[in-house]
């Protein structure tokens, strides 16, 4: 999978490495701003009132 | 010797054609196997960042706009002085209704606002309860039970160290001119997330029995779960008027 994504990046090795790292850091921006904040309140691990539910 | 030299040149052709159709072969299951490990790679990768933005993006978000929404109510305050409007702060709700001391919790003020919904508590404040037991407010020099909530981890964890608060220890809660320094009688370590009880008016579990000024804070237990509850009561011991430098009351300096 990820050798796939390496041989189908244009440029040498080091064009690649910039790349993968640009694609690196716009998957964890994805994570921690859209899928984590959404993920967070399905999981139990944040609730901390007394309630009825 | 011509036979034989075609027979050793097929024999090599077969044997260089033979391998390339079994690696293409293996090469399928490899390819699969590998696929599915960086997958699980990957998995494993994600989980580990969930970690870190749990534990400590999150903080980095709350403590900015904890901060932000503190700065606003503290300008409001010093706004009202200058102004010398009648209206107190604290009848408010928009912004937060004061700050809360617990100087063996922790040396920050914490901004307490209204609500305990994690849109509200996700910004690193104390929230008190509306909802299913409606707290009562010092403000109000109603006999009740000030009750509030806050995060043990992420989110700011204003209640990190809420294990560290013990009997007789003061909780303060500020306001634009009054300082309410209540002493803590009771800790509950751990209880169900559905005993709403500890909110009640006059909170049993804690051994009172007569109507009287209490503050509960609740947050999760144990520490990186949200399992059970964990229970700090205190009593109102005396209010204090805020002077013009704001001189704490002597349990916070």
């Amino acid at each position: 999978m990820y050798g796939w994504i390496w041989r189908h990046l244009p440029g040498n090795a080091w064009v690649r490495a910039l790349i993968s790292l640009a694609l690196v850091v716009a998957v964890v921006y994805v994570l921690f701003n859209y899928v984590f904040p959404w993920a967070e309140p399905l999981l139990p691990f944040n609730d901390v009132t007394v309630d009825n539910q | 010797m011509a036979a034989t030299t075609d027979g050793t040149e097929e024999h090599t052709a077969a044997a260089s054609r033979r391998p390339p159709a079994r690696r293409r072969g293996m090469g399928r299951i490899a390819t699969a196997v590998s696929v599915f490990g960086e997958l699980l790679i990957t998995a494993g990768l994600v989980l580990g960042l969930f970690v870190v933005y749990s534990l400590w993006w999150t903080n980095v978000i709350a403590d900015r706009e904890a901060a932000k929404q503190a700065d606003k109510v503290r300008d409001i305050w010093a706004h009202q002085d200058d102004e010398d409007s009648g209206r107190p702060a604290e009848f408010d709700s928009k912004n937060g209704i004061g700050f809360l001391h617990v100087p063996t919790m922790s040396g920050d003020d914490i901004l307490v606002e209204k609500g305990t919904t994690s849109k509200i508590l996700n910004d690193g404040v104390a929230g008190y309860y509306t909802d299913p037991v409606k707290a009562t407010l010092p403000t109000s020099g109603k006999k009740g039970n000030f009750s509030l909530a806050a995060h043990r981890d992420g989110h700011g964890a204003e209640f990190h160290n809420i294990h560290k608060v013990e009997k007789g220890d003061p909780i303060v809660f500020e306001t634009k001119d009054k300082w309410y320094v209540y002493k803590v009688y009771g800790v509950l370590p751990e209880t169900s997330k559905y005993n709403v009880k500890v909110l009640s008016a006059i909170p049993k579990e804690s051994g009172k029995t007569k109507a009287g000024h209490y503050i509960t804070l609740t947050t999760c237990t144990p520490v990186y779960t949200s399992r059970y509850r964990y229970i700090v009561w205190g009593e109102l011991e005396r209010v204090e008027k805020v002077d013009a430098e704001r001189t704490p009351p002597q349990e916070l300096r």
